[in-house]
């Protein structure tokens, strides 16, 4: 039947058709390359590593712009994650971002521990690592002033920071997606349990806690999730854009790490089973930590659909400071497409970029 | 191109897709917050933690009795390997440091660009 002869309500459906063939087709091809090729590059954003001490390492991103704001940022990457989530391709670099936008950015990423470091905790990374590293940004960008951004549990290790240090030096805090309530992660707290879950037992026997246990405890937060994006991954096959992006967020979610072995245990003992943040008698290396000592300006921004930090975990953290200035935004998206996703361009960059640009000259 | 709606085949599939992703860890987490699942992981994980000691621990007692090292003398080793690395690295940049008449300590590839930028609109604090 020509088109001519053809009635003029199945053009739709014969151009659909042609659409969905030409699909199937580069499904096909491209599958077979998927197969083959290798995981895409990430991080690639020129930096310098300033300072490694066993997990922690130190880097200094190379400026981009020709002019930068006073204040250096420094980022607090969360020790379960890689910071490469922050700079996963030119076209979706937060570190780019902010470079362009002026920012001098530093960042804290964190390798596997090793055997020999499970004995590290909460005070080594809140009272040795992060003052060393803040020390070090002083030292190389030679201002006395420093912001600092953390995300998720690198959240938690800025604000304890924070917290025990109210002199500072600090100009501005910044967390995303930081949980102080640990009560309101409802399956967290639940496969924790006091009564169930015998971490000395773990932590003895293992060490350090492996990544697969890491891993394995956030997958089961959607373990349907995993199933459904191969689903999803195989239908958009041939839109090299979709696979080229969840390969990388695939990568990332993979590449989860070790956690110190006491860190571990004062993680769940202290902040799950005695929800420490929450109270006023929590004490880290000797210093009370009491988040009313924290009076520097404070950003918090959060996820409207986040499964690993709620709201209700989150929210007590603007309401618990002292800061005169401070702010609590909620935008559209999950725990890391919040940050990292194609839609925190539009969304949390900018917002950010307005907040602190006025707060770093 | 954007497509319109109503006129994708599979559109009715991905939204089944879509909800039974939904269903599944609705349904999944229900039952994930149950004190009998809590208390089944944590046993199963306690039993895998218990055999895991008691393998590790007889195949240290086999090792030694070869007169071999174990796992954790090897752990030892590398600890131990590691830092000493960690010493020479520092001593290598000190020592780069003086022989070039420069403190020793990391400093910005490059040129820094003066800070002196300001908030395209300024708006106060």
């Amino acid at each position: 039947m020509n088109r001519e002869d053809r009635p003029a309500t199945l053009d739709p459906l014969v151009e659909r058709l042609n659409v969905e063939f030409e699909r199937t087709l580069k499904r096909n091809i491209k599958g077979l390359t998927y197969i083959a090729s290798a995981a895409p590059t990430v991080g690639e954003t020129p930096r310098d590593l300033l300072y490694k001490n066993g997990t922690l390492n130190l880097f200094h991103y190379r400026p981009l712009a020709s002019e930068i704001y006073r204040v250096p940022l420094l980022v607090v990457m969360a020790t379960t994650n890689r910071g490469y989530i922050l700079d996963l391709s030119p076209q979706l670099s937060f570190v780019r971002f902010l470079l362009e936008a002026g920012y001098d950015v530093y960042m804290i990423d964190w390798t596997p521990p090793a055997a020999d470091e499970k004995s590290l905790r909460l005070e080594d990374y809140t009272q040795r690592f992060i003052p060393e590293c803040v020390r070090r940004v002083q030292a190389t960008s030679g201002q006395s002033d420093v912001t600092l951004l953390g995300y998720c549990m690198g959240g938690v290790l800025a604000l304890l920071y924070a917290a025990t240090h109210p002199e500072g030096p600090m100009k501005n805090l910044v967390c995303f997606t930081t949980p102080v309530d640990f009560s309101a992660m409802k399956l967290f707290s639940k496969w924790s349990s006091e009564r169930h879950f015998d971490v000395d037992r773990l932590v003895d026997t293992l060490g350090n806690v492996p990544s697969e246990l890491i891993f394995t405890s956030f997958e089961m937060l959607r373990p349907a999730t995993r199933a459904a994006s191969q689903v999803k991954l195989w239908d958009n096959m041939w839109n090299d854009e979709h696979v080229k992006s969840f390969r990388m967020f695939e990568r990332w979610s993979t590449d989860t790490l070790p956690i110190a072995g006491e860190y571990f245990r004062q993680t769940i003992k202290d902040l799950i089973w005695g929800n420490a943040l929450c109270t006023t008698t929590f004490r880290l290396g000797g210093k009370a930590v009491d988040l009313r000592t924290i009076t520097v300006p404070l950003l918090h921004v959060l996820a409207e659909h986040d499964h690993i930090v709620p709201y209700e975990a989150a929210k007590p953290l603007v309401r618990g400071v002292a800061s005169k200035d401070r702010e609590e935004i909620v935008l559209k998206g999950g725990h890391v497409s919040v940050v990292a996703g194609p839609s925190a361009k539009d969304r949390l960059w900018p917002k950010l970029d307005d907040w602190l640009g006025a707060r770093s000259v | 191109m954007a497509e319109r709606p109503g006129r994708d085949t599979f559109a009715v599939w991905r939204d089944l897709l879509g909800q039974w992703e939904k269903g599944m860890n609705s349904l999944a987490n229900e039952t994930m917050a149950s004190d009998q699942y809590t208390r089944s992981i944590n046993g199963m994980m306690n039993l895998s933690l218990d055999l895991q000691r008691t393998l590790g621990e007889s195949m240290a007692a086999y090792l030694t009795a070869l007169n071999l090292p174990s796992k954790s003398d090897l752990s030892a080793i590398s600890e131990r390997l590691a830092s000493i690395e960690t010493r020479l690295d520092r001593i290598v940049t000190a020592a780069e440091g003086l022989a070039l008449g420069a403190p020793a300590r990391p400093e910005p590839v490059g040129t820094m660009p003066p800070r002196t930028r300001k908030p395209k609109t300024v708006k106060s604090p």
